[in-house]
């Protein structure tokens, strides 16, 4: 049983391998944006919807996080692949699931962000070993890091995805048994919760921008009248 | 507001300066003081196109900038200097004694640098440099992004800095 | 501060090359020379246009030159890229170029983070969650979200690697281009407008049936987004929520 889960869960680690590789190594398209990479888990066991809902709900968190140089920040292309699977596969109305799924996500996310940043020194390493050759102009030696660092970080991805699932799935399924929370509770918890840390990215980002808080008011009454009105 | 920032950074002006620490503190202008680029026309281009249009940017050396330094502090706006090494901050603190706060924002690899942190890389004789500076009761930090925990020079040069 | 050589020419195929190799650029990014091995292996195909080819002096001191340290925005790094590889094939003087690869980074990081990171980004996003809440299909969502992103992303790789090479090191007249100048000021208004509308429609999405709880959780929105950015520089959002998810988890739980 356990052996036969562990096989369904490869293509799974194949899909965090690519899209935690997109991240920042090749081709940077933000495949790994928690809006693309969890409707793609989802799509892998049919439920691109719900896989869409998910990476909905974690594109508010990553409004916050922005690449910046050598700081750090979380990881999304793994874990929303995590995230977005945990939530097509659990059953709708299964309560808590959506609660779990982001919590199994963000918990990738950081722990992915900790593995790019092991990578990044383990590349150091390579630097200096290389270093020799490279004062010398080796183009091998140059073209082994470029091509070693991308086959690391596509390994890592890959392993990421598939420890975080071999430990949530599981863990999912023991927390949803007993949770008693409502699935709408559920949702609207973590709507809450996504919302309020996507609004405070935005006003951090635009804040400053003559004109801009004014655009964000003006959004916001426009959008609460759309809302209104698809009820 | 006035100058309030004081940073190391050997990239001068980039993301985590003009973005980073420039939206969400509301930057208005730049004191960028090296003496290299204070006589350099088309690095002064250059700087001057990494900065948003609302931003003010200030090149100085040390000299202008000790001489102008009342004027920055009287500024309404909120300012950040930026010097691209050690030695320029060492020696503006000199000549400034009303500069209390120093932020590492980032040194990175050279020959013969050690790792202090992940953005920070320094030789013994620039170690040594900074602990001087904070003899003088300059607050040293490491610190690269807001977000970023600030670092306090000893644990920085304990190698503990942020990883 | 250079003069170009007008007879010097780059073909095709190694244009082409360069292109693809720059979507790698941050491939081997680490803490000592960050993206400085990736400018190499991106230049790499350019310097073999150097005397002597690849096994030829002045491509070894070359690359030598291009793997040390460097780090600038991955999209806008094709303009310093551009402009290195023009430099080297017109025999520039070193000294000329090692003082462009300390001061371009910055600037190039600058403009990318504020137009990309901090402007197109968010706005792509937004432009997504909203097509969300107005119902569109996930393949459609997904799609806006891509189509939107790359075309600014693709844009500037192809851009920036013309750019740099037609200005050789005279890369601040190319900076001086408007939409690096005055976009990310549009953007960040667009994207405060997008996003304002975006949440609340794909808030309600996700909530779906049983909408009552819709006022409640706007006002916790509103709440929670005050205390995020009042926390700012302390706590970042997305970890405060960590803890906040963790504490609903247990409390429905054990209640």
């Amino acid at each position: 049983m356990i052996s036969i889960e562990l096989v369904s869960l490869i293509p799974l680690g194949v899909l965090g391998a690519v899209l935690g590789l997109d991240a920042v190594s090749f081709p940077q398209a933000m495949l790994s944006r928690p809006i693309v990479a969890s409707t793609l888990s989802g799509a892998l066991i049919g439920q691109a919807g719900r896989g869409l809902v998910m990476g909905v709900a974690l594109e508010f968190f990553a409004l916050e996080s922005m690449p910046f140089g050598a700081s750090r920040y979380p990881e999304w292309g793994s874990a929303s692949v995590v995230g977005g699977f945990l939530f097509a596969q659990a059953a709708d109305g299964m309560a808590g699931a959506m609660t779990v799924a982001v919590l199994a996500a963000l918990l990738t996310a950081s722990a992915g962000g900790a593995s790019m940043v092991l990578l990044r020194r383990a590349n150091a390493l390579g630097v200096r070993k290389q270093q020799a050759q490279s004062a010398q102009g080796s183009r091998n030696a140059v073209l082994a890091l470029q091509l070693g660092g991308m086959t690391a970080d596509l390994v890592r991805g890959g392993l990421l995805t598939f420890l975080a699932l071999v430990v949530f799935v599981p863990l999912q399924r023991a927390v949803t048994a007993t949770v008693t929370m409502a699935p709408t509770v559920s949702r609207a918890g973590v709507v809450a919760i996504a919302s309020a840390v996507g609004l405070a990215a935005v006003w951090k980002v635009v804040h400053t921008t003559n004109g801009a808080r004014w655009c964000l008011l003006g959004g916001l009454g426009v959008g609460f009248g759309i809302a209104a009105s698809l009820q | 507001m006035t100058l309030e920032m004081f940073r190391i950074d050997d990239r001068l002006v980039h993301g985590q300066v003009v973005v980073g620490w420039g939206q969400p503190c509301a930057l208005g202008f730049l004191v960028l003081v090296d003496d290299a680029v204070a006589q350099s026309a088309w690095e002064q281009d250059l700087y001057r196109m990494g900065v948003p249009p609302e931003m003010e940017i200030i090149f100085d050396t040390v000299v202008t900038a000790t001489a102008r330094l009342s004027e920055y502090r009287a500024d309404c706006r909120t300012g950040m200097l930026i010097t691209s090494d050690i030695d320029t901050m060492v020696r503006l603190a000199a000549a400034l004694p009303d500069i209390r706060n120093v932020t590492v924002g980032g040194v990175h690899h050279k020959p013969g640098r050690i790792a202090r942190a992940r953005y920070i890389y320094l030789t013994p004789e620039e170690a040594l440099r900074l602990q001087a500076l904070a003899a003088c009761g300059v607050t040293v930090v490491a610190q690269d992004v807001p977000q970023g925990a600030a670092t306090p020079l000893d644990v920085l040069l304990r190698g503990e800095g942020p990883t | 501060m250079s003069s170009r050589n007008p007879e010097t020419t780059l073909p095709w195929r190694v244009r082409a090359a360069i292109l693809l190799r720059l979507f790698a650029i941050q491939g081997a990014w680490n803490y000592e020379t960050m993206m400085g091995n990736g400018v190499a292996f991106a230049l790499e195909p350019a310097l073999r246009l150097l005397p002597g080819g690849h096994r030829g002096e002045p491509f070894r001191q070359a690359m030598t030159r291009h793997s040390g340290y460097f780090n600038a925005h991955p999209y806008l790094a094709a303009v310093a890229v551009g402009a290195l590889a023009r430099a080297e094939l017109d025999g520039v003087p070193v000294s000329q170029i090692e003082r462009f690869r300390v001061a371009a980074p910055g600037p190039l990081g600058s403009v990318g983070d504020r137009l990309v990171w901090a402007g197109w980004l968010p706005f792509s996003s937004c432009v997504a969650l909203l097509a969300f809440g107005l119902g569109l299909s996930p393949g459609g969502v997904v799609l806006v979200f891509l189509g939107t992103f790359n075309l600014l992303h693709l844009g500037l790789r192809i851009w920036g690697l013309n750019a740099g090479w037609s200005q050789g090191l005279d890369v601040a007249a190319t900076l001086a281009n408007p939409v690096l100048r005055q976009a990310p000021a549009y953007v960040a208004r667009a994207t405060a407008l997008v996003a304002g509308m975006a949440l609340p429609v794909a808030a309600h999405g996700i909530i779906g049936p049983g909408r009552v709880l819709l006022g409640g959780v706007l006002a916790s929105v509103a709440t929670g987004a005050l205390i995020v950015t009042l926390l700012h520089g302390r706590l970042e959002g997305w970890r405060l929520a960590t803890l906040a998810l963790a504490a609903f988890v247990l409390f429905s739980m054990v209640r």
